[in-house]
């Protein structure tokens, strides 16, 4: 799954579980980026957000440092973060839910409070901010992607059955006017963070792109050299913007690993290692952030277009990020096994229970649970 | 017998430390959303998570349903997938709830054979060995699984075994490194921990400490019906009963355990309001016996314990202590067997004294 259970910590305190990020420029509004952080996969009817939580978006302004087959962003110095933090619900009255409050700090120190669940969210001169319970918008079936792991075969069948059917996330949406708050640009560097509340906050989770940690780091088999090492908790500690040398190496080989087996899954090499060993795609993943153009108009399917694009050497033409409604393991086993030069794989699972809108909070409501729908 | 002045406790308990931990609300809400969450959504890896969430709310709640629902789950787990080392892994955890250890042996004996290198299984074997008194076993597995788990978990694990031997000293000081190296937000492994802390010095009669440490776990989880129930008791003992009745009655009223409604009796007796203390005396007892007819094994200490006190079935209560001592060989399930031979052996005088008069 995108990045949901993604490690041993993330699974002890599911409010930290960072399930999946987005960012794109506002489908409703194009002076705006929309930034979108969900946790607490599979969250029933009375999840909350933990008050002990720093739900922490950081956003760089990136460069293009280099095209074709060395392609790479720089990321600058200067960070912008928007930090949301919530209260101790109060009393459940008659309803499931209790009513929560919490606060978003933007990059300017301007405190945003908001009601969790009010589909308006919170508002201030050009920033709204909505947190709540909402219909989980990805889609999958995992026990094909498990079962391709486990006997290297593409084992998607033409009607897949999505894991994630009917279940809920917790999400935080924001949509603010770039050119406002941040500073440079058009093209910024997304990751968003759960950290521990406290006088120095620890980093609990962190997710940039998605499908790193679970298809794509997760698997030990392929990895020759540190096959019994659960490396999640380990990357999910590191500062993306400044992975520290001492297992940046472990990273890198696990993925050359696994990028190498998913490249095998058609019988053929679209990805030849590079004269250092690499996996063409290893150095531009292991650069763990969403990488979004602001200017560019809204795009349905443009993850990793910015990328696609300096590869192949040329001007991206779409806004890169991600938006809520790409069929995302479509296009990551197409781009993984077949390097977009085959026909595209289809997993089998082709929408979620809802699509999320074009109008602000963009993500759908929630499903009732299975048993009060039963 | 462990002689209480052998014990160096620190004159003053260290407060609360100031860990990052989600409020226990939060924390009850999330757990009961996971629950809920995962209803209808079993695959293998599900259905083994929703077993350890039932087993967790069992313990913070104090109910006996969620420890059958995962006893039940885990049954099913194990009939679905007779070659998954993680549904007999479940399996062994729910029946170790319910004190069949040597059948949960038997589980993890199958998830070795399955997965040899889990160190997991290992873990759960040495938890096994614990409750079962077998300590230096115990201490041998905990140490195949050292560099596989975390150093909470190794401190945590080493509190409550140490604890249980009642060598208060060396469990304190684990207590104390368990909650330095704590990583996580959520606030159940120390509210856990602190309860097995409490109950260490509940049986060691120092009911100060004893008290400390349930009053911490409640800060962090203010549901936690066994530490509100030890609490009570304590508070009972120190001279307050009334805010031992306070907390007990709604627990007593809600939960399918029938500690509360036993401590009830016991406290109410005490006070000389027998009237009352009967009511919740026959409401014990007619649990009691339903929990020892269907789990005999888990419950056979808390219900000896009845009997032996506001029971007053000395002869039920040696039966039942005499039992337990089968199931687990630890020094506690010793001095319950002891108390229940002097109760009978007190009855039997008295009996032979009234027939003589």
């Amino acid at each position: 799954m995108s990045d949901h259970f993604s490690g041993p910590r993330a699974l002890s305190e599911p409010a930290a579980d960072i399930t999946d990020v987005y960012a794109f420029p506002a489908p409703d509004s194009p002076d705006h980026l929309v930034l979108v952080l969900d946790v607490f996969g599979k969250a029933g009817p009375s999840a909350v957000f933990s008050d002990a939580i720093i739900y922490r978006f950081r956003i760089r302004p990136v460069e293009i440092a280099a095209m074709g087959p060395e392609a790479a962003f720089a990321p600058s110095q200067t960070e912008f973060t928007f930090d949301c933090t919530f209260d101790v619900p109060s009393g459940t009255g008659n309803a499931v839910r209790p009513v929560q409050y919490g606060r978003c700090l933007t990059p300017d120190g301007r405190v945003i409070s908001f009601r969790a669940d009010d589909e308006n969210g919170g508002v201030d001169d050009g920033v709204q901010v909505f947190a709540g319970q909402r219909s989980e918008p990805f889609f999958l079936d995992v026990r094909m992607i498990e079962k391709t792991a486990a006997t290297g075969k593409l084992s998607f069948k033409p009607k897949g059955s999505d894991t994630l059917y009917g279940t809920n996330i917790l999400a935080i949406v924001i949509k603010f006017d770039w050119r406002k708050m941040l500073n440079g640009g058009p093209l910024f560097a997304v990751v968003c963070e759960t950290l521990a509340a406290g006088k120095r906050p620890v980093r609990i989770e962190r997710v940039g792109r998605p499908e790193i940690k679970n298809v794509t780091l997760s698997w030990k088999q392929f990895d020759q050299i540190n096959r019994d090492l659960e490396i999640r908790d380990l990357y999910n500690s590191e500062d993306a913007f400044d992975v520290k040398p001492d297992y940046f190496d472990v990273y890198r080989m696990r993925m050359n690993a696994n990028l190498a087996f998913h490249d095998g899954l058609d019988g053929k090499i679209d990805w030849p290692f590079d004269q250092h060993g690499n996996h063409p795609l290893t150095k531009l993943l292991l650069a763990d952030f969403l990488v979004v153009d602001a200017s560019m108009p809204f795009a349905e399917a443009s993850y990793f277009d910015i990328e696609h694009s300096m590869l192949e050497g040329r001007s991206h033409t779409t806004p890169g990020g991600r938006w809520l409604n790409q069929d995302f393991m479509d296009f990551v086993y197409t781009l993984y096994v077949n390097g977009i030069n085959g026909p595209p794989i289809n997993d089998g699972v082709d929408a979620p229970i809802a699509w999320s809108s074009k109008a602000f909070p963009y993500l759908a409501p929630p499903n009732p649970t299975k048993a009060a729908v039963a | 017998m462990i002689d209480p002045s052998g014990i160096s406790a620190p004159a003053i308990w260290p407060a609360a430390s100031p860990l990052t931990l989600t409020d226990g609300t939060i924390a009850l809400l999330n757990l009961q959303a996971q629950i809920d969450g995962l209803e209808g959504h079993w695959t293998s890896a599900e259905t083994a998570t929703l077993i350890d969430l039932l087993i967790l709310r069992g313990l913070i709640l104090g109910r006996i349903s969620d420890y059958e629902r995962a006893a039940e789950l885990a049954n099913r787990a194990v009939g679905a997938a007779t070659v998954d080392a993680a549904a007999y892994m479940a399996r062994a955890r729910t029946r170790a709830v319910f004190h069949r250890f040597a059948e949960a042996l038997d589980d993890l004996d199958n998830a070795d054979r399955m997965s040899p290198d889990d160190a997991t299984a290992k873990r759960e074997r040495a938890v096994i060995l614990q409750a079962q008194g077998r300590y230096h076993e115990s201490l041998a597995a905990y140490a195949t699984t050292d560099d596989r788990v975390s150093q909470f978990e190794r401190s945590a694990a080493l509190t409550g075994l140490w604890a249980e031997r009642g060598e208060a000293d060396t469990a304190q000081r684990r207590y104390l490194d368990s909650l330095r190296s704590y990583r996580g937000i959520s606030p159940f492994p120390v509210a856990l921990l602190d309860f097995q802390l409490g109950v260490m010095w509940m049986r060691h009669q120092r009911l100060e400490e004893a008290r400390t440490c349930f009053e911490v776990a409640i800060a962090r989880v203010p549901a936690y019906a066994p530490a509100q129930g030890h609490l009570a008791e304590v508070e009972a003992d120190l001279g307050n009963p009334e805010s031992a009745l306070t907390r007990l009655y709604p627990l007593a009223v809600s939960s399918d355990d029938p500690d509360y409604a036993a401590q009830l009796a016991r406290i109410l007796g005490e006070m000389g309001r027998d009237d009352e203390s009967s009511v919740w005396r026959r409401r014990a007892a007619d649990r009691y016996d339903e929990l020892t007819a269907t789990h005999r094994e888990a419950f056979a200490d808390h219900a000896a314990e009845f009997w032996l006190g506001p029971g007053k079935d000395p002869e039920k209560g040696l039966r039942l202590a005499t039992l337990n001592l089968e199931v687990r060989e630890t020094p506690r399930a010793r001095e319950l067997l002891a108390q229940a031979i002097d109760a009978n052996i007190a009855g039997a005088t008295s009996a032979r004294c009234f027939s003589v008069t």
